[in-house]
C-alpha cells in the first residue's frame, strides 16, 4: 500500500493548505478574544442592527432569486427540451451565454440601462412618454433580484433540461394510454419526475445568490443596503475588524453546507436516478399556434440577460458618453487607449489574471485528473474520502474563503498576503470542485475494462495510462482545464479581499473603475473578459463535441 | 499448452466471501465453463486468475508457474493470458486493426509489418477481413464481439479467459457465436476458462463444466455427468429441470414416501436415512393406468396440467395416494387430457440420490 501513502500525504498537504488552515483560522478567530475563548464577536455581529439587516437582506435576495430563477429556467428548459419551439439551438446558446457571463458585468450593464437618472431605458421612457419619473430603478431590492436571477436561472435550466432529456416519452405515454389527459400526464408523471431537479435547481440558485459579492456591491451599496457578503467586505475596510468578519462568515458557511446537503438528498432519491432508461424516445410536443409567442417570450428573457447588456457594454466601449445617442462625434476608440495605456493598473491586471488563470488551470487540471483517476479506479484505501474532500470547497462561499485565507496567510509561517500566491490558492480551492466534477465524469465514462483488456495482453500500468486512458480522457481533461480557466478570469468575491495594489486582477480593476465612474473603461475590460470567456467556451465545445450545458447533442 | 490449477482460493468483499475456498483444475487444452447464477463469484474467480485481484488465501498455478498467492501476484501483463470481456472493451480511439494488433506490441521480435500481417490474418479467421480500418463504434454488436475474439487470440495466449462474452448479443447471434467459439477452440486448442450463467451455453461450448455455488465449486464434470449424475440438489436444479422427491431409505436400494416406493439403481443407501432423489421429467414413462401396477417403480396418478411443446408434451401429474406432484416430459402420442388417470413408470437408473438435502 505504498502508493496509498504517497497519495494520502499529497492530498492531506493540499487539504491543509487549501481548506483546513484557512477555515480553521476562521473558526478560531471568530471565537478568540483577548482573554481566551469568547462568543463576543458573534454577539457583536448579530446584535448590530445594521448586520441583522444585512442578514435579512441576504435571505430575501437568495429566496427571491431562487424563485425567479425557477420561474424563468423551468419553462425555458421544458420549451427547449420537449417542444418544437423554433430556434431551440439558439436559445440553448443564449442560456449558455448567460451562464458564463460574469454577473458583475451584467450588473454594470444594467446600471447603464436602468439607472434612475441616466439609464438608457429610463431616458427612452421619458422621451417617449414625457414622464418625469424613471420607469425602472435598478438600485432597489427587486432590481438586484432581477439582475442576479437573469444570470442564475441557467442552474435551474441545466438541472431541468437534463432531467427532461432523460425521461423517455414512454413513461408519459404509458399514463396517457391509461386515460390520463395531457394536463393530467404533466401533473402526475412529468412534474413529479422533474420535481427533484426543480428543487435542486432552486437550491443551486439560492446558493449562488448567497455567495455573490459583485452584484450586491454594485447595486445594493448605492441603494444604501448591505448583504452578508458586502458586509463582510466592509468589515475588511480600514480599520479591519477581522474577528467580526470571521464570526459573520460562519453562518454563511453553515447555511451553504446545509443547503447543499438538502440538494444532495433530493437528487439521491430513487426514481430520479432511475430515470435514465434505455432506448426510450423523446418525442417533441407540437406547440401549434403558440410556437412563435413562446419564442418571443424566450427572446424577451434573453434580451434582458444578453442582448441589452452586451449591447450597452459594446456601446459603452466605443463612445465618449454612454448615455448619449450613438452619433458620429460620440464614437471613439479613446476608451481603449485610456484602458490599456493611460489607466495605471490595467495592463498589469490583465497579465496577472492571465498568469493566474493559466497557472490555476494547469495545476488544477493536473490535480483533478490525478485525484479523479485515483478515486474512480479505487487505487487507494479510503478513496471515497478523497472524493468527499475534493468536493468540500463547494460549501465555502468566495468571500468566506478569502477571509479564511487572509487570516491564515498574513501571519507566519506562511506570509503569502501581498503575493499572487494567495490568489492562486483561493482560485485553486474555489475551482477544484468544478474541475473535479468534470474529470470524474470523464473517467466514469471510460470503463475499467478498457484498461484491463490492455493489461491482460501485456501492457504495464503506465503504458496503459499513456496509450489507452490518456487519449480517451484527453478531451474531458481539457474541458476541466477550461472550466477552471473561465472560473478564474471572472472571480471577484475572493479577489476583492485578497488583492493588494501590486496584485490586482481584471475583476478588481473593473470594480475600482466603478468607484471612479469610468464606464467606458469598464465596458472595454468587460468585452475583453467576455471575449476570453467565449473563446474558452468554444474550446470546451470543440474538446467535448457537445455543449457545455451537458445534455446530449 | 499448460493447464490451470486453483487451490482453495478465497476472496472476500467486506463480509461477503465472493470466492470461498474454491478449488478447480483446468486440464491442458481444455475448455472449462464456470457456470452459476448471478453473484456466485464467477467474475471474481476470473479476475483472480487474470491477476487483477489478489487472493486472501489459496494459490493459482499455470503449468509449473505459481502465479498468485496471497503475498505475491504476477501482474496481468506478465501472465501470458488473454481475456474477452462482457463489454468487449474495444478501444474506441483505435481502429479494428490497431485493436487487434495491440497485444503483439509486447511480443519481442515482431516488426510493425509482422504485427499488421498477423492481425489481418486473425481478422480473416474471425471473418472480418476488410474491416481493418473501421473504428469499433462503426461495427455491429456481433462484429465487435469478433474483434474482441481476434484481439485475444492473435497473441497466442497460454490461457484464454472469457466473461459472459455472449450476453450482449441477441438470441440468433448468440447461437451462432457459440459454435464459432467452439470452432476456434478446436482450431487453436487454448486452455480456456469460460464464464457463463447460461447452462445451455455451457453445455454446447465446453468440454467440462464447473457449477459454482456461493463461491465454491458445487460439482465439476462433463455436461453428461452433471445432467445424469448430479450430486447436489443445487446442481440438479441448475442443470436442466428435475423432480425432487424427499423420502426415507427403506433398504439399500428402496426409498419410500408414504405409500410410494421407488427403487434406485445405485443401491448404496443407508436404511432409515433421509434421502432426496432427483428424477428428470423424461425418465417418467406414461401409459394406461392399469399397466403392470406391480412392476418396479410403477405409480398411478392424475393429469393436472399439460403443455404442448412440439417435440414433447409437458405433464404435471398428481401421484395417487400421496402429496407428490411430478413433472413428466413425454412424446406427443399417446396424449393424455387434463383429469385423465395415467400409469407412471420410472426407470430405477433415473432415480438419482443427491448428496445433500438442500
Ligand atoms: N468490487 C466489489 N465490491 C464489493 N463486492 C463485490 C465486488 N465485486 C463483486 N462483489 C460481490 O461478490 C459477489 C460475487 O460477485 P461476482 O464475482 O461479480 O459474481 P458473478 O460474476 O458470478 O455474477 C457478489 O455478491 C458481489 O456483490
Ligand atoms: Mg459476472
Amino acid at each position: 500500500m505504498d502508493r496509498s501513502i504517497a497519495v494520502w500525504v499529497g492530498a492531506a498537504l493540499a487539504l491543509v493548505v487549501l481548506i483546513a488552515l484557512p477555515l480553521g483560522w476562521l473558526a478560531y478567530l471568530s471565537v478568540s478574544g483577548e482573554h481566551g475563548a469568547t462568543l463576543g464577536h458573534y454577539r457583536e455581529a448579530f446584535a448590530d442592527p445594521a448586520l441583522q439587516k444585512a442578514l435579512w437582506n441576504t435571505v430575501v435576495l437568495a429566496f427571491w432569486t431562487g424563485l425567479v430563477s425557477v420561474a424563468i429556467g423551468a419553462p425555458l428548459a421544458w420549451l427547449t427540451a420537449r417542444t418544437d419551439v423554433p430556434a431551440r439551438g439558439l436559445i440553448r446558446g443564449l442560456v449558455l451565454a448567460s451562464f458564463v457571463t460574469p454577473p458583475f458585468l451584467g450588473a454594470f450593464a444594467w446600471v447603464m440601462l436602468a439607472g434612475p437618472n441616466a439609464g438608457i431605458l429610463n431616458t427612452l421612457w421619458r422621451s417617449v412618454t414625457g414622464a418625469e419619473e424613471p420607469l425602472l430603478n435598478i438600485f432597489t431590492m427587486p432590481g438586484l433580484v432581477f439582475v442576479v436571477a437573469i444570470y442564475t436561472f441557467p442552474y435551474v435550466y441545466i438541472m431541468v433540461a437534463n432531467t427532461l432529456a432523460l425521461i423517455a416519452s414512454d413513461l408519459e405515454e404509458a399514463a396517457a394510454i391509461l386515460g390520463a389527459g395531457r394536463l393530467a400526464v404533466a401533473r402526475t408523471v412529468t412534474l413529479p419526475m422533474v420535481l427533484p431537479a426543480l428543487a435542486s435547481g432552486f437550491i443551486l440558485a439560492v446558493l449562488q445568490a448567497l455567495a455573490l459579492f459583485g452584484s450586491p456591491a454594485i447595486l445594493a451599496l448605492p441603494a444604501g443596503f448591505h448583504t452578508v457578503t458586502t458586509q463582510i467586505w466592509s468589515l475588511f475596510q480600514f480599520p479591519p475588524k477581522v474577528e467580526q468578519a470571521a464570526a459573520f462568515s460562519i453562518p454563511l458557511l453553515l447555511a451553504t453546507a446545509l443547503l447543499l446537503q438538502v440538494q444532495k438528498r433530493l437528487l439521491g432519491r430513487r426514481g430520479y436516478a432511475a430515470v435514465g432508461g434505455k432506448g426510450g424516445q423523446r418525442r417533441t410536443i407540437p406547440l401549434g399556434p403558440w410556437r412563435w409567442p413562446a419564442l418571443a417570450a424566450c427572446l424577451l428573457v434573453m434580451s434582458a440577460a444578453i442582448f441589452l447588456p452586451y449591447g450597452v457594454l459594446a456601446k459603452g466601449a466605443f463612445v465618449r458618453a454612454w448615455a448619449q445617442p450613438l452619433s458620429r462625434d460620440n464614437l471613439t476608440l479613446g476608451n481603449f487607449a485610456f484602458t490599456f495605456f493611460e489607466y495605471g493598473s490595467t495592463r498589469a491586471a490583465i497579465v496577472n489574471t492571465l498568469e493566474l488563470a493559466v497557472l490555476t488551470a494547469c495545476v488544477g487540471a493536473a490535480m483533478v485528473a490525478l485525484l479523479s483517476y485515483v478515486t474512480n479506479r479505487r487505487l487507494v484505501v479510503g478513496h471515497q474520502l478523497v472524493a468527499f474532500l475534493v468536493l468540500a470547497p463547494v460549501v465555502v462561499p468566495g468571500v468566506v474563503l478569502a477571509v479564511g485565507l487572509f487570516i491564515a496567510y498574513t501571519r507566519p509561517p506562511f506570509v503569502l498576503y501581498g503575493t499572487l500566491w494567495i490568489l492562486f490558492l483561493a482560485y485553486l480551492t474555489k475551482e477544484m470542485p468544478v474541475g473535479y466534477a468534470q474529470a470524474d465524469a470523464t473517467f466514469r465514462a471510460i470503463p475499467a475494462d478498457l484498461e484491463d483488456a490492455g493489461r491482460v495482453l501485456g501492457a504495464g500500468r503506465l503504458r496503459i495510462l499513456r496509450e489507452i486512458t490518456a487519449p480517451l480522457a484527453k478531451s474531458g481533461i481539457i474541458a476541466a482545464w477550461c472550466f477552471i480557466f473561465i472560473g478564474v478570469i471572472r472571480e471577484l468575491s475572493a479577489s476583492i479581499l485578497l488583492f493588494t495594489p501590486s496584485t490586482k486582477v481584471m475583476s478588481v480593476v473593473i470594480f475600482d473603475l466603478k468607484e471612479e465612474g469610468q464606464f467606458g473603461a469598464i465596458s472595454v475590460l468587460g468585452l475583453v473578459m467576455l471575449a476570453l470567456t467565449f473563446a474558452t467556451v468554444a474550446l470546451v465545445q470543440a474538446a467535448l463535441g457537445r455543449d457545455v450545458l451537458g445534455a446530449r447533442r | 499448452m499448460p493447464g490451470v490449477i486453483l487451490k482453495a482460493l478465497t476472496k472476500r468483499y467486506g463480509d461477503v466471501g465472493a470466492v470461498d475456498g474454491l478449488s478447480l483444475e483446468i486440464k491442458p487444452g481444455e475448455l472449462l465453463a464456470l457456470l452459476g447464477p448471478s453473484g456466485c463469484g464467477k467474475t471474481t474467480t476470473l479476475r483472480l486468475v487474470a491477476g487483477f485481484l489478489a487472493p486472501e488465501a489459496g494459490e493459482i498455478w499455470v503449468g509449473d508457474r505459481c502465479l498468485s498467492t496471497p503475498t505475491s501476484v504476477v501482474p496481468p501483463e506478465r501472465r501470458r493470458m488473454a481475456m474477452i470481456f462482457q463489454s468487449y472493451a474495444l478501444w474506441p480511439h483505435m481502429t479494428v486493426a490497431q485493436n487487434v494488433a495491440y497485444g503483439l506490441r509486447f511480443k519481442p521480435g515482431l516488426s510493425r509489418g509482422d504485427r499488421e500481417a498477423r492481425a489481418r490474418e486473425m481478422l480473416r479467421v474471425v471473418q472480418l477481413a476488410g474491416y481493418e480500418a473501421r473504428y469499433p463504434g462503426e461495427l455491429s454488436g456481433g462484429q465487435q464481439q469478433r474483434v474482441a475474439v481476434a484481439r485475444a487470440l492473435v497473441v497466442e495466449p497460454e490461457i484464454l479467459l472469457l466473461d459472459e462474452p455472449l450476453s450482449n448479443l441477441d438470441a440468433n447471434l448468440r447461437e451462432e457465436m457459440r459454435f464459432e467459439i467452439r470452432r476456434l477452440h478446436e482450431t487453436f486448442g487454448i486452455t480456456t476458462l469460460y464464464v457463463t450463467h447460461d447452462q445451455a451455453e455451457a453445455m454446447v461450448i465446453s468440454d467440462r463444466i464447473a457449477v459454482l455455488q456461493a463461491g465454491r465449486v458445487a460439482q465439476a464434470g462433463t455436461a453428461d455427468d452433471l445432467y445424469h449424475r448430479p450430486r447436489t440438489r443445487f446442481v440438479a436444479e441448475f442443470i436442466g429441470r428435475t423432480n425432487v422427491v424427499e423420502g426415507v431409505a427403506a433398504s439399500r436400494d428402496t426409498v419410500t414416501r408414504g405409500t410410494v416406493r421407488l427403487r434406485v439403481a445405485s443401491g448404496e443407501l443407508e436404511p432409515g436415512a433421509r434421502v432426496v432423489l432427483s428424477i428428470r421429467p423424461h425418465q417418467l414413462r406414461l401409459g394406461a393406468p392399469g399397466d403392470a401396477t406391480d412392476a418396479t417403480n410403477a405409480l398411478r396418478g392424475t393429469v393436472r396440467r399439460t403443455a404442448f411443446l412440439g417435440d414433447t408434451v409437458d405433464y404435471e401429474i398428481a401421484i395417487a395416494g400421496s402429496d407428490l406432484v411430478l413433472r413428466a416430459a413425454a412424446p406427443p402420442t399417446p396424449r393424455f387430457e387434463i383429469g385423465a388417470a395415467v400409469g407412471v413408470r420410472i426407470d430405477p437408473a433415473g432415480c438419482v440420490p443427491l448428496a445433500d438435502g438442500d
